[in-house]
């Protein structure tokens, strides 16, 4: 009841008055009480009759009148706010019809009889449909599906790849006999004009594959969302669902021979990783999963080729969870930009177009969306900050500046979100914003990176993101600068961060057991790597091994 | 809470608001989200009973704040008569307001306010009387701040509540919650709801809710409001040909000022009333169980006793139990509340991957997500089917559900399962209290046996050694403690207001304590804690607040959450009887002699695990502190404590000991394993128990502990023999060491560094002569399996041994084991004590010194259970009992 205690009028001290006979004396007791009286009545009788050692037979006659009292005075409170309430409306205080339209919104707004209906909506219509069928017979037909889809597409790359590689080749002796004649019968324009003319080639190659992909893409999507809804459509018609069945299975003996005959080598990389299964909290433990990886963060996105066993079971487990509330998550270290230009974002954005995404929009777009966000955002903020310019935090000015230069742009400790259907072991992604900073070996537990990896965890338990995985040293590469000890107090850093963020989840969503998987480049050597896992159950308490002893 | 009857269990639910981002409290912790704020306040509405109010049964949290209440229901409500638009007649819209005002002002007594007062909350039971719904929401959401909806329904909101503005959380100019509505609110709300009644109309249907509420707010001009609002509704005529009193009713209701109002209790006592009154009689509440007044005071029988028997031709016994005991057992059956709503679509759930947001910022604020429709209120009440739980049921017997609690002879009833139930006795703990039948009966046989109590003492204490049903387990212990009297005066008349200087480190200790348990950590919970601990510091002067009595309050107060007294009054008991003088300024005496008991009981329980801590100095003190300062209750998880206190409290102060012997035992393999700082780490987060065998194991290791090894001088003094006169008479096991009579033969205090310097315990004559059977009466009466067997080992001289021993012991001279200045010689006879593997050996001498120093030895060697008998041979001498070899001819 604190709040109200700042209102004037609202907390007022106010005079019990009581008359008794003590044999001849005729005694009076006086308590000053708070109102509105938010002690129990009971005790308060109970120390009143111990502090003025009230005979016992007053007892009963002060508890009436104790309670008849403390109930007429709050009553008039009661009746003294409510006219008051009263009187601002004549007065015009307060305007009726603001008034009115807040309570109009207010119940609008949070009340699903008062709400305005709501449009039917597409996305959620094909997830409902998807979810359903995923978890039918027919999965293994959409994933055939879907994996026929995804050959074409990386044939279409290949495709590409290939003629741009001839191209560049091409040029590439073109170049060299020019360069050999500089000096002789050309001079340094010509070769200029040779450079840019290549440069417009290769450009004109690369938007025409680009509009083919874009234009490939965009069938496949469309194609597969009707296949899909037909799909529900039948089989919801036909009671008999041996017969779809059947209908469903010509296809995929046609599919695994493609499957097979597409084998390509893929050469996986030696994964190093060890788990641990971990109990946090000091009387109710909760089981959490804990997994140290050695692996490139695009491994997490990329499809294993044909042939790699575990591939389909893989893809199998991504698609029914996809609309489920196991939703596996990844941590992307990214720059200020948001845009998929350069670096790490680049290569994502080639994993991501590997494959038809058939149930979100592409990357593309979603990072539009997420521009006119973050625009939003910022003036929604600066709006805000005007209004309480108090309220600004130390490093505030710096940051504001910095944000007036470019508002577009993302602060180190702000992340985006995209969502993907057509990544082999992520549905989402976080692109959390760091800067150089993170290269350098001093930063805290306060440090902006470390304080978006809370915010993360955060929307993971609000969006039932059980599976998430951490870059553990908060980079994706390995470079000079980064010596063992800087490896190693960088992990024990976001170890323990991670531990106390996973501590404060439990509260947050009760204690739900999750996975959390730590990344480490995979630069890093063997043995750094089991100094790292050595590390992880001193900071983590490692469930005991369950022993089976016969019993004596 | 009163039986079922012809309700129904209903379930409604809604969210509580969220949390700004990365808001701290004012003590620097996390604050406590909205969804527990509510759960702690709900917990009072379930003590609230009246006719005409719809009992409160429980509430649970979903995930993302979502709440789920459950309540007593009924399908049928106001709306159903406005649904066909006839009027009411006035008669029944009098019975019916009369009605409501009995709810309303029972409520106002216990500082409630409905504010959500319209047809579909005002339900009718089978024989049409009315009963209020959703009368706790205001209440349990703190005056609607806690929520993101508004409280009530825009027709019935009174014009202050309309005036005092709506405060919607995403408006950022009030920053504080809404002002308190006060009881004349809902007077209001009636009057519009009567209205309605007297027309056939809804008010103001067809307009929106803007001018609808203007409309309210400009009745305040008019002279005569139920006039204009007929007008209105063009129904002039009806309103003409009510009666007086009614349009009198009518008028008083409706009256625009508040202050001219009445308020709900004023009512009720007006005239208007004076034909409908006299058919009411006034609610008493209940005796409840622990109170001055007698509990069958006005209980008439008939004449004739039969009446009572006389079938009805109903079987339906289930809907004779309490409400909450039907839920109780709706849940064990199977019953999923969050399936119920699904089912309903009134829970609907988007996938989450659809409804992420965009962008978040540094601080964590989101943005980019659409409102998600799912998150809008929607408060239909879903009626809970018992269908599954009736065919679960449908087996047992009716005579199951009226136990005859005077045979002592059989616990469970007989029925056509009982042989099914009494194979269940013997399934784990976790799975009998999964099983609805088996739960059914227990509950029915504890609730009779709590409501014969105390007369029925003896048999609550036998039943719960079978187990105890989770549902009764307050008043079960309570039972176990003793508990009597009119523990609710008492505790109120202790000062728990006045500030003492122990207020800080409490305050300090209550957010620390058992936080993960969602009753315990709200704002609710940690006032009871306040409450309970600080009449516990202030009625014990002699005693002082130690850091611990936290945790071992939260058992207590978690299960008689709103029962301060009672919560009270069991820790009270608990205290003197496990932790006597644990808790006095000054408690390194106690607590050193009650360690040096531990690890003796070590030594007798576990010789080489003994030997292995004492080696690498990992003593008692480093580890078990905290273990028995707070009875477990600081290392486990409530629901651990509770399995293990249900024991514990049937055992007697000794008990502990066993307990943490058991613990030790559990980890034995990783304790042998490591050296000192390893078992440090060890211990400071101690890993997972396993409970139930934890149970089991010290239940054992008690049943081979005798009596007097144990022994403490600074445990509780003999209780006056009055005291238990009542009822129960003490058990070999329940009773403590200390509560025999007292006699030469019993053990003698010893000096804290002498009990320091023995390895072994001590045994006290009486023991040994109990235990070896050598009394002069004969054989006792406890002859079975439960007592330990025995071996005494005489240590003195051959010849000593030959003039008079203990018949059954067996000589093996000290002299032989030892040289004279107390080396270990080459010793056979440790060998020959290997054929008594597992029995208690008792060690007999002269002098106390030799026979510890033997002792120790036999603990080197890892020999089980040894002891020494207290005083020696010289003991044993008055009695009479040692004999003499007949010479060997």
């Amino acid at each position: 009841m604190k709040k109200n205690k700042g209102k004037a009028g609202s907390t007022a001290e106010k005079e019990f008055v009581f008359e008794f006979r003590a044999g001849k004396h005729n005694c009076v007791l006086k308590v000053p009480l708070q109102f509105a009286v938010q002690e129990n009545i009971n005790d308060l009788h109970g120390r009143l009759m111990l502090l003025h050692k009230i005979p016992c037979y007053i007892e009963n006659a002060l508890r009436t009148s104790l309670i008849s009292y403390i109930e007429k005075e709050t009553i008039l409170d009661y009746d003294r706010e409510a006219e008051l309430a009263l009187q601002r409306l004549t007065t015009g205080e307060v305007d009726v019809n603001q008034l009115t339209t807040a309570w109009t919104r207010s119940y609008v707004e949070t009340t699903l009889e008062h709400a305005r209906p709501e449009e039917p909506s597409w996305d959620e219509d094909f997830a409902d449909v998807y979810h359903e069928l995923i978890h039918s017979p027919a999965s293994d037909t959409l994933l055939n599906l879907e994996h026929n889809y995804f050959v074409s597409i990386s044939e279409l790359i290949s495709e590409r790849d290939m003629e741009i590689k001839k191209l560049q080749e091409r040029q590439a002796a073109e170049m060299d006999k020019v360069m050999h004649e500089l000096g002789n019968t050309l001079s340094d324009q010509d070769v200029n004009t040779v450079a840019s003319q290549h440069f417009d080639a290769q450009q004109v190659l690369e938007n025409k594959w680009a509009n083919e992909l874009k234009q490939v893409t965009g069938i496949q999507k469309q194609e597969y969302q009707e296949w899909v809804i037909k799909l529900h459509q039948d089989l919801q018609k036909s009671n008999n669902s041996s017969k779809i069945n059947e209908e469903i299975k010509v296809q995929p003996s046609q599919l695994s021979e493609l499957a097979d005959s597409g084998a390509r080598m893929f050469e996986e990389q030696p994964q190093l990783e060890e788990s641990f299964t971990i109990h946090l909290g000091a009387q109710l433990k909760t089981m959490h999963n804990l997994r140290l990886v050695r692996a490139d963060v695009l491994d997490f996105c990329k499809h294993r080729r044909h042939g790699s066993s575990g591939a389909k079971l893989r893809r199998l487990q991504t698609a029914l969870s996809l609309y489920s509330s196991t939703l596996c998550g990844l941590v992307l270290l990214v720059d200020n930009r948001v845009n998929s230009y350069s670096g790490i974002k680049r290569d994502f954005a080639t994993v991501a177009k590997e494959c038809t995404d058939f149930h979100f929009p592409c990357l593309e777009k979603q990072l539009e969306e997420v521009q006119q966000v973050v625009l939003y955002a910022r003036a929604q903020r600066s709006s805000k900050q005007k209004d309480q310019p108090e309220i600004s935090r130390n490093g505030g000015d710096d940051k504001s500046k910095n944000v007036e230069r470019n508002p577009s742009n993302i602060l180190p400790g702000e992340f985006y979100i995209s969502r993907h259907s057509n990544l082999s072991e992520v549905h989402v992604v976080f692109h959390l914003c760091v800067d150089d900073n993170v290269r350098s070996g001093n930063i805290t537990a306060r440090d902006p990176a470390i304080m978006g990896l809370r915010n993360i965890l955060k929307v993971c338990c609000t969006h039932d993101i059980t599976t998430i995985t951490v870059p553990l040293l908060l980079v994706h590469d390995m470079s000079e600068e980064m010596t063992i000890p800087w490896c190693l107090k960088r992990a024990e850093l976001v170890f323990k961060c991670v531990k106390g963020f996973m501590m404060e989840m439990a509260s947050w969503d009760g204690g739900i057991s999750r996975t959390v998987q730590f990344l480490v480049p995979k630069s890093i050597s063997e043995e750094m790597f089991y100094q790292l896992s050595n590390m992880l159950p001193q900071i983590f308490r490692v469930s005991s091994t369950l022993t089976l002893t016969s019993k004596h | 809470m009163k039986p079922l009857k012809d309700a129904q269990l209903g379930a409604f639910t809604f969210f509580a608001s969220a949390l700004p981002h990365d808001v701290c409290g004012s003590n620097g912790l996390p604050l406590t989200p909205n969804s527990i704020k509510i759960l702690g306040r709900f917990q009072l509405l379930k003590t609230l009973t009246h006719p005409r109010l719809c009992q409160y049964v429980d509430i649970s949290r979903g995930k993302h704040e979502r709440l789920i209440v459950v309540a007593e229901h009924y399908e049928s409500n106001l709306s159903d008569f406005q649904k066909h638009g006839k009027t009411t007649s006035p008669q029944k819209v009098l019975q019916l307001a009369y009605e409501v005002l009995e709810g309303l002002e029972f409520m106002n007594k216990h500082g409630m306010v409905h504010r959500a007062l319209s047809p579909h909350n005002v339900l009718m039971d089978c024989k049409g009387n009315v009963k209020l719904a959703k009368f706790g929401l205001y209440h349990m959401t703190d005056h609607g701040a806690d929520v993101d909806f508004p409280i009530g329904y825009p027709s019935y909101l009174a014009p202050e509540v309309i005036a005092q503005g709506s405060f919607h959380p995403s408006d950022p100019a009030h920053d504080e919650g809404p002002l308190p509505s006060g009881p004349k609110t809902d007077v209001w709300s009636l009057g519009v709801l009567l209205f309605e009644l007297c027309t056939g109309r809804r008010l103001l249907q067809n307009i929106d809710i803007a001018k609808r509420l203007k409309f309210i707010l400009t009745l305040g001009c008019m002279d005569d409001i139920v006039t204009v609002l007929a007008e209105e509704h063009g129904c002039l005529d009806l309103i003409k040909d009510l009666p007086e009193n009614v349009l009198e009713l009518l008028r008083k209701c409706l009256t625009f000022r508040p202050s001219k109002r009445p308020t709900p209790a004023e009512l009720l006592r007006d005239l208007v009333f004076s034909d409908v009154s006299c058919f009411y009689t006034s609610f008493q509440k209940p005796v409840s169980l622990f109170s001055s007044s007698l509990r069958c005071a006005h209980l008439e029988l008939p004449e004739d006793i039969s009446d009572l028997c006389k079938d009805d031709g109903d079987d339906d016994y289930l809907s004779e139990r309490a409400i909450d005991e039907v839920y109780h057992l709706w849940c064990l059956a199977g019953g999923d509340l969050e399936k119920e709503l699904t089912n309903k679509e009134i829970i609907q759930s988007k996938p989450p991957v659809c409804t992420l947001s965009n962008f978040v910022l540094e601080d964590g604020e989101s943005f980019g997500q659409g409102r998600d429709r799912s998150f809008l209120l929607d408060d239909t009440t879903v009626t809970l089917s018992l269908c599954q739980l009736r065919n679960r049921l449908k087996d047992v017997a009716g005579e199951a559900y009226y136990p005859l609690l005077e045979d002592e002879q059989s616990s469970l009833p007989q029925s056509n399962s009982s042989n099914e139930l009494s194979s269940t006795v013997t399934l784990p703990l976790i799975i009998r209290e999964r099983d609805t039948e088996y739960q059914l009966i227990r509950i029915i046989l504890f609730d009779r046996l709590l409501k014969a109590y105390p007369y029925k003492k003896n048999l609550v204490w036998k039943e719960a050694r079978v187990d105890i049903p989770p549902l009764v387990r307050g008043l079960a212990w309570a039972a176990l403690l003793g508990i009597e009297g009119d523990i609710q005066a008492k505790y109120e008349s202790i000062d728990k207001d006045t500030p003492i200087p122990t207020d800080r480190q409490i305050e300090v200790d209550i957010p620390r304590c058992h936080q993960y348990d969602e009753l315990l950590s709200s704002p609710q919970g940690h006032v009871k804690f306040r409450r309970v601990l600080k009449a516990w510091v202030v009625s014990h002067p002699d005693l002082v607040y130690w850091q611990g009595l936290d945790s071992l309050c939260a058992p207590f107060l978690y299960l008689n959450f709103n029962n301060e007294a009672l919560a009270y009054a069991c820790m009270s008991a608990f205290i003197p009887k496990y932790l006597y003088n644990f808790f006095l300024k000054d408690n390194s005496h106690v607590i050193q002699e009650y360690l040096t008991v531990f690890s003796q009981m070590i030594a007798f329980h576990d010789p080489e695990l003994s030997n292995h801590l004492n080696e690498i100095g990992f003593i008692p003190d480093l580890y078990a502190i905290p273990w028995f300062l707070t009875m477990f209750t600081h290392v486990f998880p409530l629901h651990k404590i509770f399995h293990l206190w249900d024991t514990l409290l049937l055992g007697n102060s000794s008990f502990p000991f066993c307990i943490g012997v058991a613990i030790l035992q559990q980890l034995r393999d990783r304790l042998l394993a490591n050296g000192f700082n390893e078992c440090i780490l060890l211990f400071s987060d101690l890993p997972e128990i396993d409970i139930e065998r934890c149970v089991h194991e010290s239940i054992n290791l008690f049943c081979w502990t005798p009596k007097s090894t144990t022994y403490r001088q600074h445990a509780q003094p003999p209780k006056g023999s009055g005291d238990s006169s009542f009822g129960k008479t003490a058990t070999y096991y329940s009773s403590d060491y200390q509560d025999t009579p007292k006699t030469d033969l019993s053990r003698e205090p010893l000096a804290l560094c002498d009990l320091k310097a023995e390895v072994s315990p001590r045994i006290s004559a009486e023991d040994l002569i109990d235990l070896c059977e050598l009394s002069l009466a004969g054989p006792t009466k406890r002859t079975k399996a439960g007592r330990p067997k025995i071996v005494a080992v005489d240590i003195r001289s051959v010849e000593d041994f030959n003039r008079g021993h203990i018949s059954g012991s067996i000589n093996i001279p000290f002299n032989t084991t030892f040289s004279p200045d107390g080396e270990l010689l080459q010793c056979p006879a440790t060998g020959l004590l290997q054929n008594y593997r597992g029995r208690v050996i008792v060690v007999i001498s002269h002098a106390m010194k030799s026979a510890a120093m033997f002792a120790t030895h036999l603990v080197k060697v890892n020999l089980l259970r040894v002891c020494v008998l207290d005083g020696g041979i010289n003991k044993m001498k008055p009695t009479g009992l040692l004999t003499v070899p007949s010479p060997q001819i």
